[in-house]
C-alpha cells in the first residue's frame, strides 16, 4: 500500500437536506409521543361504569340527539320561513280583501235597479 | 249573464283539485290535531284519539303521494301538461300584476292587471291561464308538498330514523320539522279559501275550479268593438256578500295569525327538559284563534263540496238543454236563446 490513502468518490449529503431531515425526525418523534400521551388514562378509571351523561352513561345518546346543531338550524330555518310566509300571506289577504271591496262597489248593489245602464252599453236585453 | 268567464280547468284537473283538496284537508285536520293537541282536543277526540288520528294521517299521506306522483307523470307524458309548463313560469307580468294590485288597493289604478284578474268577463282573452297568485300557489304548494311527503316518509317509522342518527331524540326533530313546514301550507290554504270563496262576482265559490272548461260556453264579443270593461258592473252583488266577506275575512286573518303564533311556541325540538302541558303557552285566546283557523278550513271543505254540487247541477242542466228538442213528443218547445 502506498503512503497516500485514497478516499472513495462518494457523493455526500447536502447540509440543508440533513438539517431538514433532522428537524422532521425530531418533530415527528415529538408529535407521536404527544399524541400517545392521549392514551394515558388513569388506571383507576379503566373499566369503570360512568353513569353520568358526561361519562357517556345512560341518557347520553338522548342528550346528544337533542343537541344536534344541524337539526336545530333546520328548525330555526323553518320557523323563519313560517313567519316570513305568514306575513306575506297576510299581506295577500288584505290586498285581496281591499280589491274585492272595490270590485263589489262597482257591481249592482242588491235591490238596485239600473235597467238603462244595461241597455246603454249595447248589451242585448233579455 | 252568469257565464261570462271562461273556465280554466279541464275535467281531469277539476277532479284532481277536488281529490287533492279533500286529501290535504284531512291531512290538516289530523296533523294539526296532533301538533296543536291542547287547542284542538275535540278534533283529536272526534277522529278517534291518538291512534285514530295517526291512522287517518298515514292513510291520507299515502293518498297524497299517489296524487302527487300521478300529477307529475301526467304533466310529463301528456302534451297538454308539457304545453302548459311555460304558462306556469312567473314572469315580469306577474310582478307588475302584484304592483298593480297594490295600486288598485290604494285607489291609484282603475283595473286589476290581467295577470291578477279572477273575473275576466268580456276581457277573457287577455287573461293568462294562471294569475300571479295561481302561479305562486302552484310553486309554493309543489315545494311544500314535496318536502312534506319526504319528511313524512322519513318519520313514517321513527325507529329507522333513530337508527340512522344513532339516537332517539333526532327523530323528534323531523316530526317538528314536518309540522312546522305544513304551517306555511295551512296559512296559504286559508288565504286560498278566502280568495276563491269571497270574490264578489263569484261568491260563495268560484266555479272555475269545479266546472270543467269543456262545459263552459265561451262569450266572444263582436269583432269590431272591444269592450272597455270586464262587465262586472252588470252583475248584481249578493245581498249577504258584505256581511259574510267581512266576517270571513276577519276569521281568515285571525286563523292565520293564531296558527303562526302557535307554531312559534309549540316547540318540539330540542325536546324540553320539563314536561310542558301541550308544549306551549295555553292561552284561551290562542285556543280560540287556532279553532277559528280550523273553522276557516272547514268552510273551505264545504265550499269545495258545494262546487262539486254546482258542477252536478250544471251537468244536468246542460243535458236537459241538449235533450230538449229531441225529447219533444208533441209538446211545446222552449225557444232557445242562441
Amino acid at each position: 500500500m502506498s503512503g497516500r490513502q485514497e478516499t472513495p468518490e462518494v457523493s455526500g449529503y447536502a447540509r440543508s437536506h440533513v438539517a431538514i431531515s433532522a428537524v422532521v425526525g425530531i418533530l415527528v418523534a415529538g408529535l407521536s409521543v404527544w399524541w400517545a400521551q392521549g392514551f394515558d388514562i388513569f388506571y383507576e378509571s379503566l373499566y369503570r361504569v360512568s353513569p353520568t351523561v358526561e361519562g357517556g352513561g345512560i341518557g347520553a345518546d338522548w342528550v346528544f340527539g337533542n343537541t344536534i346543531p344541524s337539526l336545530d338550524f333546520l328548525i330555526a330555518l323553518v320557523h323563519a320561513a313560517d313567519v316570513l310566509m305568514g306575513a306575506f300571506i297576510l299581506v295577500m289577504v288584505f290586498l285581496h280583501w281591499a280589491a274585492f271591496r272595490r270590485l263589489a262597489d262597482r257591481m249592482r248593489q242588491p235591490g238596485e235597479e239600473r235597467g238603462e245602464a244595461v241597455a246603454a252599453d249595447g248589451g242585448e236585453q233579455r | 249573464m252568469s257565464n261570462l268567464d271562461h273556465g280554466k280547468f279541464t275535467r281531469v284537473t277539476t277532479l284532481f283539485h277536488s281529490l287533492l283538496g279533500l286529501d290535504v284537508f284531512l291531512l290538516f285536520f289530523t296533523g294539526y290535531a296532533i301538533m296543536f293537541n291542547d287547542e284542538l282536543w275535540w278534533l283529536l277526540a272526534v277522529m278517534g284519539g291518538a291512534s285514530g288520528v295517526t291512522a287517518i294521517h298515514r292513510i291520507t299521506g299515502i293518498g297524497l303521494i299517489a296524487l302527487i306522483v300521478f300529477w307529475i307523470v301526467l304533466q310529463i307524458i301528456s302534451p297538454t301538461g308539457r304545453g302548459n309548463f311555460s304558462e306556469i313560469l312567473p314572469g315580469k307580468d306577474d310582478f307588475d300584476a302584484f304592483v298593480q294590485d297594490v295600486q288598485f288597493m290604494l285607489g291609484r289604478a282603475d283595473e286589476r292587471h290581467p295577470n291578477a284578474r279572477q273575473f275576466a268577463g268580456y276581457k277573457a282573452d287577455e287573461v293568462p291561464l294562471l294569475s300571479y297568485i295561481g302561479k305562486g300557489v302552484v310553486f309554493i304548494f309543489s315545494i311544500e308538498l314535496t318536502l312534506l311527503a319526504i319528511s313524512g316518509l322519513l318519520i313514517w317509522s321513527k325507529t329507522g330514523l333513530a337508527a340512522m342518527f344513532q339516537t332517539k331524540a333526532a327523530a323528534m326533530a323531523f316530526v317538528t320539522f314536518h309540522g312546522l313546514l305544513g304551517v306555511i301550507m295551512l296559512m296559504g290554504v286559508m288565504f286560498h279559501v278566502f280568495e276563491h270563496g269571497f270574490h264578489p262576482a263569484f261568491y260563495p265559490v268560484e266555479t272555475k275550479a269545479f266546472i270543467p272548461r269543456s262545459m263552459v260556453p265561451e262569450y266572444h264579443s263582436d269583432e269590431d268593438e272591444e269592450p272597455d270593461t270586464t262587465g262586472i258592473e252588470r252583475l248584481s252583488l249578493s245581498p249577504s256578500w258584505r256581511t259574510m266577506s267581512s266576517i270571513f275575512g276577519a276569521l281568515t286573518v285571525i286563523g292565520i295569525v293564531s296558527v303562526l303564533i302557535g307554531s312559534i311556541f309549540d316547540e318540539g325540538y330540542p325536546v324540553p327538559r320539563e314536561l310542558a302541558i301541550g308544549g306551549g303557552p295555553t292561552s284561551i285566546l290562542l285556543t280560540i284563534g287556532i279553532n277559528v283557523g280550523i273553522l276557516v278550513l272547514g268552510v273551505g271543505l264545504v265550499l269545495s263540496m258545494y262546487g262539486n254540487v254546482l258542477r252536478i247541477r250544471w251537468e244536468r242542466q246542460m243535458e236537459e238543454e241538449r235533450e230538449g228538442p229531441a225529447a219533444t213528443d208533441g209538446g211545446r218547445e222552449e225557444p232557445s236563446d242562441d
